[in-house]
C-alpha cells in the first residue's frame, strides 16, 4: 500500500526527501560553525515546507513556496539584520564582534627590553608535523608538539648527514628548505613558544623574537590591562576605556538599546530640517508618480492603437530611457543641465537670447524642477510598459458596448479605462511612490542633495530627500560611518513610508477589493 | 476602443508621439556622440563629434582589462535566468492569490507590498554574509558565483510582480477553469494549459521588467563578484568611471549603447504580446 | 502516517549523499587590487610563485569598495592578505582594527620619500608601504599662456584677459565645489583643516576652516567669481573638457588629467601654484600604498611578498606607468628625473600637506562643499559661509 502511494507521489517525495536531507546537512554544518540561529531557522524552514506539502488544507500555499522561500531568505532576513543592527553601535571603530576585538588586542605585543632574537631551522616528519630548532645568543631551543625544551649542540638526534655544517635531520624529522619553510609560514607564524617565562613568536622569515603581549584580559571583570603602562581599561559600550577616558581601538559591536532612535528624534541636526526635508520628499514622490503615470498612460494609450502605424518603432524608441543604465543617463542629464556648459542652456540662449540661462542645478526651485524632469524621463517608460500590459486586460466588448450607448472617448476613458486600470495598477503606483520616496540614487547622482541652503546649520541641500540627508549624516558623524544609526534611519523611513502607503491603500480601496473577493 | 484615424487625427497623434520620442532619445544621442568621440569628453557641445572614430568600440572588444564581451554574456545569462524564474514563481504565487481563498491571503498580499518598501541600502552587508556562508556549504553558490547572484535576485521575484499578475488574472473569468475542472483537470493543469496562454501580455510585461532590473543591477553584483571574468555588464562598466578623476567616458558610452541592444531585442519580442483587443472569446460571456 | 513514513525513508536515503567533508586551504596569499593595479600584481604574483611555490590570487575590488568590504569580509575570514589603498584611510582602518603595522629596516625606509612614509605612519608605527604620491599643481596650456605667472595676482590678470564667457573661453578655472582643488587658496594664508596638538597629533576639535587664512582664501575665490573668471557649474568634466578643447588657459589639476591632455594634443606645462600674497600655497598630498590585513593568516608571508618583491625599482616603475602618479620609491623617482611633469608636480608639492587621515575627516567634506557652493553661487559672503561650515563640523564632531 505504501509503495503505491510512493509511486504515485514519487516526485513530491523525492523533492521533500532531498529538502530534508539538505536541511539536516545544513543544520549540522551551521551548528559546527557556531551559527546557532541560522541553523535552527533552516530546520524550521524545511519543516514548514514539508508540512505545507503534506497538508491538504494548506494546498494553496504550495504555490507560494518557491517565491516565499527566496523572499524570506533574501529580503526578510536582511531586513531582520538591519533591524538588529539598529539597536547596536556598529560603525567605524565598532565593526568587530567582542571576541574578535579581544583577540586582536591580545595579539598585540611589544618588544621587551631584554628581547632575544633567534634564528631557526624548520624540520618536518613524514606525517607533516613540524619541529623547530631555535638558536639564540646562548641557547638552543627545541619546539615540537607544542612544547619548548632546551637542546644541546651535541644532542644525538641532530644529524649532519653530508658533513657540511648544517643539521639535516632531527630524529625522524628532516630539514625543510627555504621554499618549504615559506610554504609553511602561515602555520609557523601562529606558534607562541613559551620558554622560561618568555613568549617567542615569528618576527619575519628569518628569525623569531621574544615578545611580550601588550594586554592581558580579565574575563570576569571585563578589563584589559596594558602591561607596559599598567593602565586598566574597562569594557564600556563596545570599547575599552581608561579611567581618564582614553580608548583603545578597535572597539566592538555592542547593543545600545534605543539610543540610535533617540538620537534620531532629539538630534537638532536631524530634527531641525526634518519637517522641510520631509515635506519636499513627500511632494516630490507624489508629483513624480502622478506625472510619470500621466505621461506613461497617455503614451500607452496612443501606442496601443492598432491603427497607429510604426507602433513598434515608437514603443522601442520610448523604451530607450529604460534600456540605458541610470547611472550614465543621470550623469548625462547633469551635464546637459549645466548652467554654462550644458546643451539645454545653449539651445535656450540660441532661441531666446543671452538672458535665457536657467540655473538648473544652482537654484533651489529649478533644481527641484530638474529632479522632477529627469525622473519623468527615467520613469515614464516603466509606466508605459505596465499600462500597456494592464490595458490588455480590458475586454474590447466593454468599449463597444459603451460606443453603442453613445459615450465620447473622454467618457470611455474616465468611466472604463481608468477605473479598470487602477485596479491592478494602484498597488504599483503606491509602490512607485515608496520607491521614489527612497530614491537615493537619483538625488545623489543628479544634485547630490544640493544646492546648498544658506544660513542652515546643517548640511541639508535644497533637493535632499529624507533618506539621502539622514544617510549622509550617519556616514559623516563623529568617527565616520555610523552603520547602527543608518540602520535606525532605515527603520524610521520604513515606518513613515509604510504608514503613508497604508493610508493610500485605505483611500484607493485596494484593501476593499481584497475583502470583496474573500 | 479605437477607430480609424482621420488625417488630422493621424497628424496630431504622430506629432505628439514623435515629440515624446525626441524627448526620450535625445540624451541617448549625446551618449552616442560621446562614444564616437576619440577623446574622453562627456561635456560635449556638439552633437556630431569633430573626428568621429570607432576607437572606443574597438577597444571594448580587444581590451584585456575590460572584457566587455564576457561581461555582456554574463549579464545576458543572469538576466534571462532571473526573468524566466521570476515569471514562473510570481505566476504561481499570483494564481494562488487570485484563485484560492486561504488563511493568510490578505495579510500575505499586504505584507508583500510593504516588505518592498524597506530601504535596502544596508541589506548589502547581510546579503554578503549570507552568500558567504552559503558558499561554505555549497561552494558553487557562494561569493563570486553567478548562482549566488541569481539566488539573491530571485528574492525579488514575488512582490510587485505578483500584484501585477494577480490583478490581471482577476480579470480572467473563472468559468474557464470551472469547465476544465468538470473535465477532470487539476488546478495546476488549469493554470498551465488555460490561464497561462491567456495571460501572455502580463507574462511578457513581467519578463521585461525583471530582465531590465537584473540587467542593470549594480550594488549587489559589485559586492558578490570578485574576478573580472565573472563581472556583469553593470559592474564592469562601473569600473570605467569609478575613479573620481580618471574616467573613460568614451568606452563607457560605447558600452552603454551596445548594452542597450539586448534589452531592446527582448522588449521587441515581448511587446508583440502586448496586443490590443485580444479577445478571450473561448467562452461566451 | 503513510506519508510521514514515506518522507522519512527518503530523508534517510539521501542524507548520506550530503556528508561531504570540506577541504582546507593551504597557505596562499590573497591580494585585493582595483582593475588598474591588478595586472601588475598578477605579474609580481607570478614571480613570487615561481620562487617560492606559494599560490597568489589577485581579486579585483573597486577602490571605493575596499574599506567597506574589508570591514565585512576581513572578520568573516574572507578578506585579503594584502590590500592597496590611500593613506587617508588609515584612521578608519586602524579604528576598525583591520590593518597591521609593517616593520621595515631603517635602510629600506630611507629609500622612500619621507612625506610618503610619514603619511602611512600612525603614532610610531608604519602601517603601509607607499608606492605613489599625488597632488595637484598648476597645469597651463602653453600656447595660450606661454610663461608661468610669477604671482597669483598676475595669474588672475592673465586669466581675465583670456576669459570671454560668451565665446566659451576661459582663462583659469578651479573645479568646484571641490575642497581638494581649492585648498591651495586656503593654505597660502595659513588656513588648515585640523590643527596639531602638543604631541604633533591631529586634533579634531581644532578646526581652522574659519580662521583668517581660510577666510582670505575663500574671499579670493569669491572675488574670482565676481570678476567673471570662475563660474558655477564647473566640475571636473567641464574643466578638463574645456582645457582639452583649448578653451581654457590654466587649471589646477593632478596627474590623472595628463593622459587625456596628451590624447588631445594640447601643449601643456606643469608647475607649482604661484605664491598668493607672497605665500607659497600648500596642496593636499595623497599617498597610495600596500597594507596588510590584520585578519590575514599569512602575515609573515605577506611581509615577505611586499619587502622582497614589491619594493623594487621595476615594480615601482611599473606602477607608475599604469597610474601616472610620481613614485614614492626614490630610486624609481630618480629614474624619472628628466620627466618634466613629475618635476612640476614635485615642485607643487614642495609645501605639501598630507590629507588628514583621522576618521573625523569624513565629517568635513559635506559642510565645506556646501560653503564653496554658496560662495560660487554668490548666495553668501565667504566669511559667513566658512564660519557656518566650521560650526557645522564642530557640531557634527561634538566639539564644544
Amino acid at each position: 500500500m505504501i509503495w503505491r502511494y510512493i509511486a504515485k507521489h514519487s516526485l513530491k517525495i523525492l523533492f521533500l526527501g532531498v529538502l530534508c536531507a539538505v536541511s539536516v546537512y545544513v543544520f549540522v554544518f551551521l551548528i559546527a560553525k557556531g551559527l546557532y540561529i541560522p541553523s535552527v531557522m533552516s530546520l524550521i524552514g524545511a519543516g514548514f515546507i514539508t508540512y505545507i506539502f503534506l497538508s491538504e488544507k494548506r494546498y494553496p500555499i504550495r504555490w507560494l513556496i518557491p517565491g516565499l522561500l527566496f523572499l524570506a531568505v533574501m529580503v526578510v532576513y536582511p531586513i531582520g539584520y538591519t533591524l538588529v543592527s539598529s539597536f547596536t553601535n556598529v560603525g567605524t571603530g565598532h565593526m568587530l564582534s567582542k571576541d574578535q576585538a579581544i583577540d586582536h588586542l591580545l595579539d598585540r605585543s611589544y618588544t621587551p627590553d631584554n628581547a632575544i632574537a633567534y634564528t631557526y631551522t624548520a624540520f618536518a616528519d613524514t606525517s607533516g608535523d613540524l619541529a623547530l630548532i631555535l638558536e639564540g645568543a646562548d641557547q638552543m631551543i627545541l619546539y615540537v608538539d607544542g612544547r619548548a625544551t632546551d637542546i644541546a649542540w651535541s644532542d644525538p638526534r641532530l644529524v649532519d648527514e653530508d658533513s657540511d655544517g648544517t643539521t639535516d635531520r632531527f630524529g625522524d624529522y628532516s630539514r625543510l628548505t627555504i621554499l618549504q619553510t615559506v610554504q609553511r609560514l602561515s602555520v609557523i607564524e601562529d606558534y607562541r613558544i613559551e620558554y622560561k617565562g618568555t613568549t617567542i613568536g615569528l618576527e619575519n622569515l628569518n628569525e623569531f623574537r621574544t615578545r611580550a603581549p601588550l594586554y592581558v584580559y580579565d574575563e570576569e571583570a571585563e578589563t584589559m590591562k596594558d602591561l607596559q603602562t599598567g593602565i586598566v581599561y574597562t569594557a564600556r559600550e563596545g570599547i575599552f576605556t581608561a579611567p581618564d577616558g582614553e580608548e583603545i581601538y578597535p572597539g566592538y559591536k555592542a547593543g545600545i538599546g534605543l539610543r540610535n532612535f533617540v538620537k534620531l528624534v532629539t538630534n537638532p541636526q536631524i530634527s531641525g530640517p526634518f519637517a522641510k526635508v520631509f515635506l519636499w520628499t513627500f511632494i516630490y514622490a507624489t508629483l513624480t508618480v502622478l506625472l510619470n503615470f500621466a505621461l506613461g498612460l497617455f503614451t500607452a494609450i496612443l501606442l496601443n492603437d492598432p491603427f497607429m502605424r510604426f507602433r513598434t518603432i515608437y514603443r522601442v524608441l520610448a523604451m530607450i530611457p529604460y534600456a540605458l543604465p541610470a547611472f550614465i543617463t543621470i550623469l548625462v542629464w547633469r551635464g546637459m543641465l549645466n548652467v554654462h556648459f550644458g546643451v539645454i542652456n545653449h539651445m535656450l540662449v540660441a532661441l531666446f537670447g543671452s538672458g535665457a540661462h536657467i540655473p538648473w542645478l544652482q537654484n533651489a526651485m529649478w533644481a527641484k524642477v530638474s529632479v522632477l524632469l529627469v525622473n519623468l524621463w527615467l520613469g515614464y517608460p516603466y509606466m508605459m510598459l505596465i499600462s500597456l500590459g494592464a490595458l490588455q486586460s480590458i475586454p474590447a466588448s466593454l468599449y463597444e458596448a459603451a460606443r453603442v450607448d453613445g459615450a465620447t472617448w473622454w467618457q470611455r476613458f474616465w468611466k472604463i479605462t481608468l477605473p479598470l486600470l487602477l485596479m491592478p495598477l494602484a498597488p504599483l503606483l503606491i509602490g512607485a511612490f515608496a520607491f521614489n520616496f527612497n530614491n537615493f540614487t537619483l538625488i545623489y547622482l543628479l544634485t547630490e542633495g544640493g544646492p546648498a541652503i544658506a544660513g542652515a546649520s546643517t548640511p541639508a541641500g535644497a533637493t535632499d530627500i529624507l533618506i539621502s540627508y539622514t544617510y549622509n549624516l550617519a556616514f559623516a558623524g563623529e568617527h565616520g560611518n555610523q552603520l547602527g544609526l543608518a540602520a535606525a534611519v532605515s527603520v524610521m523611513i520604513f515606518l513613515i513610508v509604510a504608514t503613508i502607503s497604508a493610508i493610500n491603500f485605505r483611500m484607493t480601496g485596494t484593501l476593499e477589493e481584497l475583502s470583496k473577493n474573500v | 476602443m479605437y477607430s480609424r484615424h482621420t488625417l488630422l487625427g493621424s497628424v496630431w497623434r504622430h506629432g505628439i508621439v514623435l515629440l515624446l520620442c525626441v524627448f526620450s532619445v535625445f540624451p541617448a544621442l549625446w551618449i552616442a556622440s560621446a562614444s564616437f568621440n576619440a577623446t574622453n569628453n562627456m561635456q560635449l557641445q556638439q552633437l556630431i563629434p569633430p573626428n568621429p572614430s570607432l576607437a572606443h568600440y574597438r577597444e571594448l572588444f580587444t581590451s584585456d582589462r575590460y572584457q566587455y564581451a564576457t561581461w555582456l554574456l554574463n549579464s545576458l545569462k543572469i538576466s534571462l535566468l532571473t526573468s524566466v524564474f521570476t515569471v514562473i514563481m510570481a505566476g504561481l504565487g499570483a494564481y494562488a492569490f487570485s484563485r484560492f481563498r486561504f488563511k493568510g491571503r490578505r495579510v500575505g498580499l499586504l505584507g508583500l507590498l510593504l516588505i518592498q518598501m524597506f530601504p535596502q541600502m544596508l541589506a548589502i552587508v547581510a546579503i554578503f554574509l549570507l552568500i558567504l556562508s552559503l558558499g561554505d556549504i555549497f561552494p558553487w553558490a557562494g561569493l563570486n558565483t553567478h548562482t549566488g547572484l541569481l539566488l539573491v535576485y530571485l528574492g525579488g521575484a514575488m512582490g510587485f510582480n505578483t500584484w501585477l499578475m494577480k490583478g490581471y488574472f482577476d480579470t480572467i473569468p473563472r468559468s474557464l477553469e470551472e469547465s476544465a475542472k468538470v473535465d477532470g483537470a487539476t488546478p495546476f493543469q488549469a493554470f498551465y494549459l488555460i490561464i497561462l496562454p491567456l495571460a501572455r501580455p502580463i507574462l511578457a510585461t513581467i519578463f521585461v521588467l525583471s530582465f531590465i532590473t537584473a540587467y542593470s543591477e549594480l550594488f549587489i553584483a559589485t559586492i558578490l563578484l570578485r574576478s573580472n571574468s565573472q563581472f556583469t555588464l553593470a559592474v564592469g562598466m562601473n569600473l570605467l568611471i569609478s575613479n573620481r578623476y580618471d574616467n573613460r567616458w568614451g568606452m563607457f558610452a560605447a558600452g552603454a549603447l551596445i548594452a542597450a541592444i539586448p534589452f531592446l531585442i527582448v522588449f521587441i519580442i515581448a511587446q508583440r504580446s502586448l496586443v490590443s483587443g485580444l479577445t478571450r472569446g473561448s467562452v461566451k460571456e | 502516517m503513510k506519508k510521514t513514513i514515506a518522507v522519512l525513508l527518503g530523508v534517510l536515503m539521501l542524507t548520506g549523499l550530503f556528508l561531504v567533508a570540506n577541504a582546507s586551504e593551504p597557505g596562499k596569499l590573497l591580494i585585493w587590487a582595483d582593475d588598474t593595479r591588478a595586472p601588475i600584481m598578477l605579474n609580481v604574483a607570478k614571480q613570487f610563485t615561481e620562487v617560492y611555490g606559494v599560490e597568489v590570487e589577485v581579486q579585483e575590488i573597486e577602490s571605493g569598495e575596499t574599506r567597506g568590504q574589508l570591514a565585512t569580509a576581513g572578520p568573516a575570514g574572507e578578506g585579503p592578505d594584502i590590500l592597496i589603498g590611500a593613506h587617508d584611510w588609515l584612521g578608519e582602518l586602524i579604528l576598525n582594527g583591520l590593518i597591521e603595522p609593517i616593520i621595515l629596516e631603517p635602510a629600506t625606509i630611507a629609500e622612500f620619500n619621507p612625506v610618503a612614509i610619514d603619511a602611512f605612519k600612525w603614532g610610531n608605527l608604519l602601517y603601509g608601504v607607499p608606492y605613489a604620491t599625488e597632488n595637484v599643481a598648476l597645469i597651463r596650456n602653453t600656447d595660450l599662456v606661454p610663461e608661468v605667472p610669477a604671482t597669483f595676482e598676475e595669474l588672475l590678470t592673465v586669466a581675465a584677459a583670456l576669459t570671454d564667457l560668451e565665446a566659451g573661453e576661459y582663462g583659469f578655472l578651479i573645479q568646484e565645489p571641490d575642497p581638494y582643488h581649492t585648498f591651495a587658496l586656503y593654505s597660502a594664508g595659513g588656513g588648515y583643516v585640523f590643527g596639531k596638538d602638543a604631541n604633533g597629533v591631529l586634533d579634531p576639535c581644532d578646526i581652522g576652516l574659519d580662521n583668517a587664512g581660510s577666510i582670505a582664501g575663500a574671499t579670493i575665490l569669491d572675488q574670482m567669481v565676481k570678476d567673471g573668471i570662475e563660474i558655477a557649474g564647473a566640475g571636473y568634466g567641464e574643466v578638463t573638457g574645456a582645457f582639452n578643447a583649448s578653451n581654457l588657459g590654466m587649471m589646477i589639476g593632478g596627474p590623472w588629467t595628463l593622459s587625456d591632455i596628451k590624447a588631445n594634443s594640447i601643449n601643456y606645462g606643469v608647475s607649482a601654484i604661484p605664491p598668493i600674497n607672497g605665500n607659497a600655497p600648500g596642496v593636499f598630498v595623497g599617498v597610495q600604498g600596500f597594507m596588510i590585513s590584520s585578519f590575514s593568516e599569512n602575515k609573515v608571508l605577506a611581509n615577505l611578498f611586499i619587502k622582497d618583491f614589491l619594493i623594487s625599482t621595476d615594480v615601482m616603475l611599473g606602477l607608475y606607468i599604469e597610474g601616472d602618479r610620481p613614485p614614492a620609491y626614490l630610486p624609481a623617482l630618480a629614474f624619472l628625473a628628466g620627466n618634466e611633469d613629475i618635476q612640476g608636480f614635485a615642485a607643487a608639492a614642495a609645501t605639501a600637506i598630507p590629507m588628514p587621515k583621522i576618521a573625523e575627516m569624513a565629517s568635513v567634506w559635506d559642510a565645506w562643499i556646501g560653503a564653496l557652493e554658496l560662495i560660487v553661487n554668490q548666495e553668501q559672503d565667504p566669511a559667513t559661509a566658512m564660519q557656518e561650515a566650521a560650526d557645522e563640523i564642530r557640531a557634527l564632531l561634538g566639539c564644544e
